[in-house]
């Protein structure tokens, strides 16, 4: 499986990745980061940067956990593991929003959507993209990079 | 190797797809009374005509074909031989050389007027009982609900959706009380009011008012009388272990397990409800994967018993709470509230002890796992509401996150 791999000390907090995963989840795809509209709810970002107890960046990021506790809590089916990624995606049309998945993640990387309340942000490593996760390819830093893990 | 399961619960489910997972050429039988495999979080779904069959399936699709399954569902068990290692059902028995009880709870109907025969009062567990609630809430004009606890509240939400007129009763002074306190399921109980529905709150069922089987009003002790055509109860479950006297497999309130998830004899185990251990969906899971990885011969301990958790969601509005609901003397309490929101947490020594939000629950995953470990947030110089996990952000070798925490 493919993993982001986080190397929390090259992160400089710019938040590039944020803004490309908003890039990533808007319909109209293209015109670059500088076009994407930092305000529209319906896109937020799968991804956060938060200052720990120190003020250090810490990237907040959806492992696709070998053990998804977001997976264990789904009582819809929604929240699955694809068999052929390996990664942990969520399939909006079965959730029931009940949230369980947000409680249960350990890192507290999931969300509920702001714009309606309905669904949960969560990371689907740009399954539509044939190319590296938007956040990725955006990083200045190489501090979120992609390797192979078994 | 013949594995069987009874129950097509999370429990069950999972411990089929386990088992399946490590033993690719085993038997592997699971044994329903449903004819669908269904889950019951999302029953109100049903009701309110939301979803059907098809749509309150949690299991992947076409389960049971893909993962080798054979599925026998409407059969009842009636009894296991677990010195024969023969499972008794009503149509045909059968044998095992593995078996997993997952046979999830029951409803309990008190046995107050003439609640337990009539034929317009149910539960709310299985989908024939949403069945038969879809049914007859066609003609239901009035509905009447016995518990305000998150069963009760999502069939009143979907009779609303119905546009039924719903009340509903509750001995507690608030709406689910477990999950919340007073002030955050004040902001529910405003909302379904609002809808319509209306809260005998702090008040006890003492009788039923009949006409023929049916019953047409429900009394309360504080002499109100609430006219109904149908009557949902939903104050709580029971182990559903019924079929297993005399079976040889010992039986409390519950199937009596060991740390394994084993009963007392080795090859019979059991797990979700009917293990009795916790009435969530995430920890049912836990168990059925727990109980099929010992099935298969290894030697795995069920440690992740903490049940205080729970998410809330109506109206757009959500709500998570962990840990201790009500604080005790010398606990600290602290709220944090907004136009929007409402954030209780409830502090003891160092540890926080619980956590209520209510409204903004985004990145909220990380409190289980503090509140269930009793981690010390003393030397957090922050406000204990914008603590985060990056607080304790530790990557490991495979790039998966990990809790640190100083000793």
């Amino acid at each position: 499986m493919k993993r982001i791999i986080i190397d929390a000390e090259k992160c400089d907090g710019c938040k590039n990745c944020s803004i490309a995963c908003m890039e990533a989840h808007r319909d109209q795809r293209g015109g670059g980061l500088y076009t994407v509209d930092l305000l529209d709810p319906a896109i937020e970002s799968r991804n956060v940067i938060v200052l720990d107890r120190k003020g250090a960046y810490t990237p907040i990021f959806c492992r696709h956990c070998d053990e998804p506790e977001c997976v264990l809590a789904c009582m819809s089916g929604a929240m699955h593991r694809d068999k052929e990624s390996g990664h942990i995606m969520y399939d909006e049309e079965r959730c029931a929003a009940c949230f369980m998945c947000v409680m249960n993640c350990p890192y507290g990387v999931l969300k509920p959507d702001r714009a309606t309340g309905t669904r949960v942000i969560k990371c689907d490593f740009c399954a539509n993209d044939n190319d590296e996760p938007n956040c990725v390819n955006s990083c200045p830093k190489r501090a979120i990079f992609i390797e192979e893990v078994v | 190797m013949r594995h069987v399961i009874i129950g097509a619960g999370p429990a069950g489910i999972n411990a089929a797809k386990t088992i399946r997972g490590m033993r690719p050429d085993d038997e592997i039988v699971v044994i329903s009374k449903d004819k669908y495999v269904h889950s019951r979080c999302m029953l109100h779904k049903y009701i309110s005509g939301e979803r059907n069959e098809r749509t309150v399936d949690f299991a992947d699709e076409n389960f049971f074909e893909t993962e080798r399954i054979e599925w026998k569902s409407e059969v009842a068990v009636t009894g296991i031989d677990a010195a024969g290692k023969k499972i008794i059902c009503d149509k045909g028995d059968m044998t095992y050389d593995k078996l997993l009880i997952a046979t999830g709870a029951d409803s309990v109907i008190p046995p107050i007027g003439a609640m337990r025969a009539a034929p317009n009062v149910f539960g709310l567990r299985n989908l024939d009982d949403a069945q038969k609630i879809r049914g007859l809430a066609a003609n239901a004009k009035k509905v009447v609900i016995v518990g305000a606890g998150l069963v009760g509240m999502d069939a009143a939400y979907a009779l609303l959706e119905l546009g039924k007129t719903v009340s509903v009763v509750e001995m507690m002074t608030c709406v689910m009380a477990i999950n919340m306190d007073a002030y955050a399921a004040g902001a529910y109980q405003k909302r379904f009011e609002d809808a319509g529905c209306s809260f005998y709150l702090g008040k006890k069922v003492c009788g039923t008012g009949t006409s023929g089987d049916l019953v047409t009003s429900i009394e309360l002790e504080s002499g109100e009388s609430l006219e109904c055509d149908m009557v949902i109860v939903a104050v709580g479950v029971r182990p559903s272990v019924g079929f297993l006297a005399g079976s040889g497999i010992e039986v409390e309130r519950s199937v009596k397990v060991d740390a394994h998830l084993r009963t007392n004899d080795p090859d019979v185990y059991a797990a979700g409800d009917a293990a009795g251990l916790s009435g969530i969906w995430p920890n049912a899971v836990k168990q059925g994967v727990t109980a099929a990885k010992n099935m298969c011969g290894e030697n795995v301990t069920y440690d992740d018993i903490y049940a205080l958790k729970n998410t809330v969601n109506f109206f757009g509005l959500a709500t998570l709470s962990i840990g201790i609901n009500a604080p005790e003397d010398g606990d600290h309490v602290e709220i944090r509230e907004d136009r929007r929101n409402y954030k209780r947490v409830i502090m003891r020594n160092k540890t926080v002890k619980g956590i209520l939000l209510q409204g903004d629950i985004r990145y909220s995953g990380f409190w289980q796992h503090l509140v269930k470990n009793e981690i010390n947030v003393s030397d957090i110089k922050k406000s204990v509401f914008d603590i985060t996990y990056g607080d304790f952000y530790g990557v490991d070798a495979r790039g998966q996150y990990e809790w640190r925490v100083s000793a």
